[in-house]
């Protein structure tokens, strides 16, 4: 079997630290085949393809490509040996125009380089591969789906016969998926072999010849024909018995990505529910880390889940930014709970009953080196006054009750915040900031990263706000979870609000508006 | 509990650790220089300054002179780290603070002491809570980098004390050699030369209660805490980090100037141009020897006094210069940064994103 497979390992075992990212896994590739790779956060896919590449080099096992077998750990023999690994988070270098971005790192351009020359070499390349870019505009200025798109000319330089992209649908829009479905069947039809990292079922069934199935680090089955399976018995699969149990066929379907149109699992609110959130005509400053928010009108009412959906850099960041008084309005009113707090600092808005799951959690979330308690306890301590007396020992003993309740698994409250896993440390911001003076939680990607079981809970608990009347924010790039948990659903692109949908939603017309295919 | 154990072996590693090796220096240094008809050993430099700092009769209150200033100011740089601001300007704020407590008791000669000692305090924390102020401000307004800042001002504020001790504050009847103020009245000095009272010892424990229930018993303590190590994520929670950063600077130059106003007070008793210039570092190191922690300052302290005492007896005993002890300071500076590093990267890692999100 070995003889034909284009790339496979054998007995690959990867320990990060304490953690074991891999055990055992054989698998075997065949050419000229497109081949998924599938399971949830943490099940192992990533650390797959770094081994692939070379770029994570296993404690035991063996990796063979083409039939020949190639040392681990090695990524230059693993490259010349023709595998190319496109990474999830794109690595080329922002502020160079394309043409410098495609020569960074190939070789037999000579020493000296002429911009023409070089636009020379990479315009034929790259027409070649279907990418149409003009080769002097900068990377950061290029779509996501360009600039995946050079990312992959790039990779296909040396004329890789084994491509391995690591979740490259994560950042697209369903419209570029398709692109990039049709770029990867091209390149099929060239002789080349492509595994495919995803999560997503639906995408898996729509390209992929053959998918395998990690859980736990472990494989589960594969690679078997997708024409020899279904998305029921594939979700089965991932999810695994024990999890499956615990979920709603809706929360599960979302998990995975198993369906087309997923009907919310939402009770349908009331529609005369009155508003917690009201913005009107909320344009912002220039901010640093985003587009600025234009002319963005939006309403979320008591007991009412509303997503924000877009290609993630469209505002979202801006909009979470602006709610919490970290960027500057230049017009525009923002109303909670009936009090106008447009400007008002973002410690009133929070006891008005406003609270923030902010993206990044171990920086805005968290500060990893300081105590469990103390990050616990910051939000009560902010609303006091700063020489006010406190007791440690009691807020220690409140914090590990909440912690607790809320089925955190730590050894101490006095460990530092870094030490907790990803669901966990989410665990510990959800006991703060979903309290039952909260009436209006920003969630921004609050699964982000986080298995199924984490992710489950992250939703059980904003469900549960909801029915005390908190009103919930929720922003995702991940659409299935959207189409599960949101009420309401309003799409954002360059800043502004295109859409707006209500169950239940189907992802070709949400698509269309994350692209602007909606006019 | 048992990691703060480890750090304290830690540190006590690196500052022995530093005194071997400034032996192994001097045992050489020592007997090269025996040939020029000077020699000295590393182990009786040692034992002097053991002798100096404990063993000798009047010993450990003279260590205690020098510790007790020394803690004051330390509290301070400690509470100013821990909010996240590298402020090392501790010694102008020490200068600028006996600069103004001695205009206070020089201008009010001749006043009840009741009414003028309380006075000249406040004016000596004011003015070392002014002298860190600015750059507090420059730091949580514009983003200035409050170490540039902190260290120019030590210079400022050293030329300022040249300037007003040969000028405004100038003893007319001094010989000429020593630039420095008139002597502060008998009756408002709160300790002999020799530098250790009550008094001195009662406002040390004051300021190390205070600071340490203000670190370990309120908001403040905290919430400051939590602005040290991690910024970003106090923005998120609604804190106004400017006035968290701008108190803890406050703060620092206070307990600096208070120091500076003991020191002319007590065991000075004058102002003397270009006093204890390295006053305020040795705080710094101080501070970071002890983590920070407001309790280890205390003990930190103590040795430091004790070098600082020993320091005298030196050049007496083992014909060891002075400066001695200012390596064997140094050395110790040198191995406690290279421990407290990651401690120092993650505060510089989070001062760019600060910059912005005050």
């Amino acid at each position: 079997m070995n003889g034909e497979s284009a790339l496979a390992c054998r007995d690959v075992t990867v320990h990060y630290g304490d953690v074991a990212a891999l055990v055992g896994v054989s698998v075997a590739f065949r050419p000229g085949m497109i081949h998924a790779v599938v399971g949830q956060n943490g099940a192992g896919k990533t650390t797959f393809a770094r081994v692939a590449a070379g770029l994570v080099k296993p404690v035991a096992g063996t990796l063979s490509i083409g039939g020949c077998e190639v040392p681990t750990g090695n990524v230059n023999l693993a490259r010349a040996a023709g595998v190319e690994l496109v990474h999830q988070s794109f690595a080329l270098p922002p502020s160079f125009t394309v043409a410098e971005a495609m020569e960074f790192g190939a070789t037999g351009g000579g020493a000296i380089y002429s911009r023409r020359r070089l636009e020379a070499r990479w315009g034929r390349h790259l027409a070649s591969l279907g990418v149409k870019v003009r080769l002097r505009d900068r990377i950061r200025d290029l779509a996501v789906e360009l600039q995946q798109g050079v990312e992959i000319a790039r990779a296909l330089v040396t004329e890789a016969k084994v491509l391995i992209l690591d979740e490259p649908t994560a950042v697209l829009s369903p419209a570029g998926i398709d692109t990039l479905f049709a770029r990867l069947r091209g390149l099929k039809a060239a002789g080349v072999t492509i595994v495919l990292i995803l999560h997503k079922i639906r995408e898996v069934l729509a390209i992929a010849d053959t998918v395998t199935v990690l859980r736990g680090g472990r494989l589960v089955e594969g690679p078997i024909a997708t024409a020899d399976t279904n998305a029921s018995q594939l979700a089965h699969s991932i999810v695994g018995s024990e999890e499956e149990k615990k979920l709603t066929g809706a929360d599960e379907a979302a998990l995975v990505g198993a369906s087309e149109a997923v009907a919310s699992a939402a009770a349908p609110s009331a529609r005369a529910a009155s508003a917690i959130l009201e913005l009107r005509d909320v344009n912002t400053r220039p901010d640093p880390e985003g587009p600025t928010l234009g002319d963005v009108s939006l309403t979320v009412g008591r007991g009412e889940i509303v997503g924000i959906a877009g290609v993630e850099g469209n505002g979202q960041r801006t909009l979470v930014r602006t709610l919490s008084d970290l960027t500057e309005l230049q017009s525009g009113r923002i109303v909670i709970a009936g009090i106008d707090v447009t400007h008002t600092p973002l410690r009133d808005r929070r006891a008005a009953g406003l609270r923030v799951i902010p993206f990044e959690r171990n920086s805005e979330g968290l500060s990893l080196s300081s105590a469990l308690w103390e990050n616990w306890s910051a939000r009560k301590l902010l609303f006091d006054r700063l020489l006010a007396p406190i007791s440690p020992s009691r807020l220690r003993k409140e914090c590990a009750e909440a912690l607790d309740a809320w089925d955190v698994r730590y050894a101490t409250t006095t460990q530092p915040a870094g030490s907790l896993s990803g669901g966990n440390a989410q665990k510990l911001i959800l006991s703060r900031e979903v309290d039952p003076a909260a009436n209006l939680i920003i969630a921004a990607q609050p699964t982000r990263g986080l298995d199924v079981g984490a992710t489950a809970f992250v939703w059980r608990s904003l469900r549960e706000a909801r029915a005390r009347g908190c009103g919930i924010l929720f922003i995702s790039s991940d659409l299935d979870e959207l189409f599960d948990i949101s009420d309401r659903l309003v799409v954002m692109l360059s800043g502004r609000i295109v859409g707006e949908f209500r169950p239940p939603y189907r992802l070709g017309d949400v698509g269309a508006a994350m692209t602007g295919a909606l006019a | 509990m048992k990691t703060r154990l480890i750090a304290v072996l830690r540190a006590l590693a690196f500052v022995l650790l530093a005194l071997v090796l400034c032996g192994v220096i001097f045992e050489f240094a020592g007997r090269a220089a025996s040939t020029a008809g000077n020699p000295y050993s590393a182990i009786l430099m040692f034992q002097s300054i053991a002798e100096g700092a404990i063993l000798n009769r009047g010993a450990w209150q003279d260590s205690l002179r020098w510790a007790l200033p020394l803690f004051i100011t330390a509290s301070g740089v400690a509470i100013s780290f821990r909010c996240g601001y590298f402020n090392v300007g501790a010694q102008g704020q020490f200068y600028v603070g006996a600069i103004a407590a001695t205009f206070v008791v020089d201008g009010m000669r001749g006043a009840p002491a009741a009414l003028v000692i309380p006075l000249t305090f406040v004016a000596g924390i004011l003015g070392g809570a002014v002298w860190a102020l600015w750059p507090g401000v420059l730091r949580v307004k514009s983003g200035t980098d409050e170490v540039i800042t902190t260290l120019m001002g030590n210079f400022i504020a050293g030329l300022l004390l040249v300037y007003v001790t040969a000028g405004i504050l100038k003893d007319p009847s001094g010989t000429g050699q020593v630039m420095a103020s008139r002597p502060v009245a008998a009756a408002y000095r709160i300790s002999t030369s020799s530098g250790l009272s009550p008094t001195i010892i009662v406002i040390a424990v004051i300021v190390g209660v205070a600071m340490w229930l203000l670190v370990n018993r309120t908001a403040f303590g905290v919430l400051s805490s939590l602005a040290g190590r991690n910024p970003i994520m106090v923005v998120w929670q609604g804190a106004r980090l400017s006035r968290l950063g701008l108190a803890g600077f406050v703060l620092s130059g206070g307990l600096a100037g208070l120091a500076g106003t003991v020191e002319v007070l007590g065991p000075n008793g004058r102002l003397v141009s270009g006093f204890l210039p390295t006053h305020g570092f040795t705080a710094i190191l101080i501070a970071l020897v002890a983590s920070l922690s407001i309790a280890g300052t205390a003990i930190v302290s103590l040795f430091f006094g004790g070098l600082a005492a020993a320091g005298l007896y030196l050049p007496v005993l083992v014909g060891l210069p002075a400066a001695a002890i200012d390596i064997i300071n140094a050395a110790i500076a040198l191995f406690i940064t290279a421990r407290t590093w990651p401690g120092l990267e993650r505060l510089f890692k989070h001062r760019a994103a600060a910059a912005g999100g005050g």
